[in-house]
């Protein structure tokens, strides 16, 4: 009795973790981007939006969750996290609101806006004073996406 | 008399050797080898002046940071070996007129900050890469902001086993550049086979890309590009068309692209198009296309994929003519009712239908669309009932009774044999017989 009580515990446990909203890690070269397909295969560049039930969807690329965003804008308020990955730290995301990106044409990014992202402010600076380039916060970034000719037409 | 006739001899004679040696007297050869006054091809190299050879001899040379700044001919006789040593890029190109031909040039680390390649071109005209072999480099060819470039007959390998896709850079990237042929190359092991991004009047010809990590052909925002008779096999996914309009995709073979995520061709945002005379082979997907519009996709031949076809309800005005579907898992897959794409005279092995006039045309329409296929795009997992038999109850239903496959996807005049493409008589015969039907 006492066995099947703590198995049933487990299964419960079990259950509620499967259900926990939290982000997974991508799996690179696995999935697909949702906004463009294209294989998600370069983990300084990889990004990920979870909904409020707690289901990932993949980017290739900070642009296109932009873009993704931007086409449906009731997602920004319901989404549960919004993350990028920090350029130095590969495979880690970042919530997207703290980061600071750095729009630059010494680094080329998946979809050709060259965006890159990081955690630290100070990094941020250090790679704008490097290759050149101008810093944007989040919600500037998507403004850009929305005004890329080549990306949104 | 006679002096004059000799003069005339002797002066047409002496144009003669003056024309005929002329070119090679244009430039110095430089020789370098073990044992000749040059023994180190970078030396060489900035010894030498503009419209000069460098003929480098067989053997292995440790070298790399080589940079080319005045126009010249840099060949390997005997396939010399250059090694990079995982000390950076090996050869720049700094100068327009430049040839680099014969060589193996190897070893280049990753590098997360500098894109290292074992020959990249800056801002330049008319260079030739010719005959190389490259191995086990970051990048291999990289171009950038150049112009009128062939690249022909190289090898480009890299290691991909046990790496991660971001260690990987891609075979050939070509970047901001116009006018490339890109002709004969082997290209296998890395990120993407041959990329372009924002590249123009650009030839892709009679290329192998395998068992790349990533595409074996990646367009991105790249218009007015022809890619002809390659062969992608055995990549992450075929060749991915995106943000791109009139594109011409010919007589290429696209097999063994298989994955859950993979494909043979994707089609992203991409518009004016044609496809002609492509073979798609055991892939996952054949094509997927989505928000593409005003494509020509005739004469393919669709063999034992999963899906021939995934055809999203963003793209419009596609037209699928003469194409052969056989032994596919599925033929044509969408995720909506709205169809705005005409489907006419291909052959569906699928097709169950009569021809009673003879005219080699069905006498009933044909939807390749089945209810099954429009179930699995909406549950994915439900794919393990395939051949049930209440798969097949329900498909047959719904094929008498169309209610949720969409109506305007159907192919009305769909042929009762395979297209022999290659018997281009024949395919005219048919062509005007099915003309004259009303």
């Amino acid at each position: 009795m006492k066995l099947l009580k703590s198995i049933a515990t487990l299964t419960f446990l079990a259950v509620l973790s499967a259900c926990s909203v939290e982000p997974k890690p991508i799996p690179y070269g696995e999935a697909n981007c949702t906004h463009c397909n294209m294989t998600v295969s370069d983990n300084r560049f990889g990004a990920e939006l979870v909904n409020d039930k707690g289901k990932p969807f993949y980017f290739d690329a900070a642009e296109c969750l932009a873009a993704y965003l931007v086409k449906q804008p009731e997602l920004q308020q319901s989404a549960s996290f919004v993350m990028v990955t920090d350029y130095t730290n590969p495979g880690n995301l970042v919530d997207a609101k703290n980061a600071h990106f750095l729009q630059s044409e010494a680094i080329q990014s998946p979809m050709g806006m060259n965006l890159t992202a990081f955690a630290d402010e100070l990094t941020a600076k250090q790679m704008e004073q490097e290759h050149g380039g101008r810093i944007l916060t989040w919600d500037q970034v998507q403004s850009a996406v929305k005004n890329d000719t080549k990306f949104q037409r | 008399m006679i002096l004059s006739f000799k003069d005339k001899v002797l002066s047409i004679l002496s144009f003669l050797i003056l024309f005929t040696s002329g070119q090679p007297a244009l430039g110095d050869t430089l020789k370098v080898c073990k044992s000749c006054s040059y023994t180190s091809v970078k030396l060489a190299v900035q010894q030498a002046k503009a419209g000069d050879v460098v003929l480098v001899e067989g053997g292995s040379y440790q070298e790399s940071g080589i940079e080319i700044n005045k126009p010249l001919r840099l060949i390997g006789k005997g396939k010399p070996v250059i090694d990079g040593n995982n000390t950076g890029q090996i050869i720049t190109v700094l100068a327009d007129d430049v040839t680099i031909e014969g060589f193996t040039l190897q070893n280049i680390a990753t590098s997360y900050t500098r894109d290292d390649a074992a020959i990249r071109v800056i801002e330049r005209n008319n260079i030739r890469i010719l005959n190389n072999t490259i191995l086990n480099t970051y990048f291999g060819i990289y171009l950038q902001n150049s112009n009128n470039i062939t690249v022909k007959g190289n090898v480009v390998k890299g290691e991909n086993t046990g790496k991660t896709e971001s260690a990987l850079g891609n075979a050939i990237h070509v970047y901001y550049t116009d006018n490339v042929a890109i002709t004969n190359n082997i290209v296998q092991g890395h990120r993407d086979g041959i990329y372009l991004e924002v590249v123009k009047n650009t030839k892709v010809h009679r290329n192998t890309s395998q068992y790349n990590q990533r595409y074996g052909l990646h367009f991105m925002f790249s218009d007015g590009n022809t890619y002809t008779y390659n062969i992608f096999r055995n990549n992450g996914a075929g060749v991915a068309v995106m943000y791109t309009d009139n594109v011409r995709m010919e007589h290429n073979t696209f097999e063994d692209n298989w994955g859950a995520a993979s494909y043979g061709l994707l089609l992203k945002d991409i518009r004016n198009s044609v496809i002609y005379n492509n073979t798609f082979r055991r892939n996952t997907t054949g094509i997927h296309m989505e928000s593409s519009s005003r494509l020509d996709i005739k004469s393919n031949n669709f063999e034992r994929n999963g899906w021939a076809i995934k055809l999203m309800t963003t793209c419009i005005e596609d037209t699928f003519r003469l194409n052969n579907f056989t032994g596919n898992s599925f033929d044509v897959s969408t995720n909506g009712k709205s169809q705005l794409n005409h489907f006419e005279h291909n052959y569906w092995e699928k097709y169950s239908g009569y021809d009673l006039d003879k005219d080699q045309v069905g006498d009933v329409p044909y939807r390749p669309v089945s209810l099954f296929s429009m179930l699995v795009e909406k549950v994915p997992p439900s794919v393990m009932f395939m051949r049930s038999f209440m798969v097949d109850l329900l498909d047959n239903m719904e094929k008498v009774l169309p209610s949720i496959i969409p109506e305007n996807l159907v192919d009305e005049k769909p042929l009762m044999k395979r297209i022999e493409h290659d018997n281009d008589r024949k395919l005219t015969q048919v062509l005007r017989q099915t003309a004259g039907t009303p």
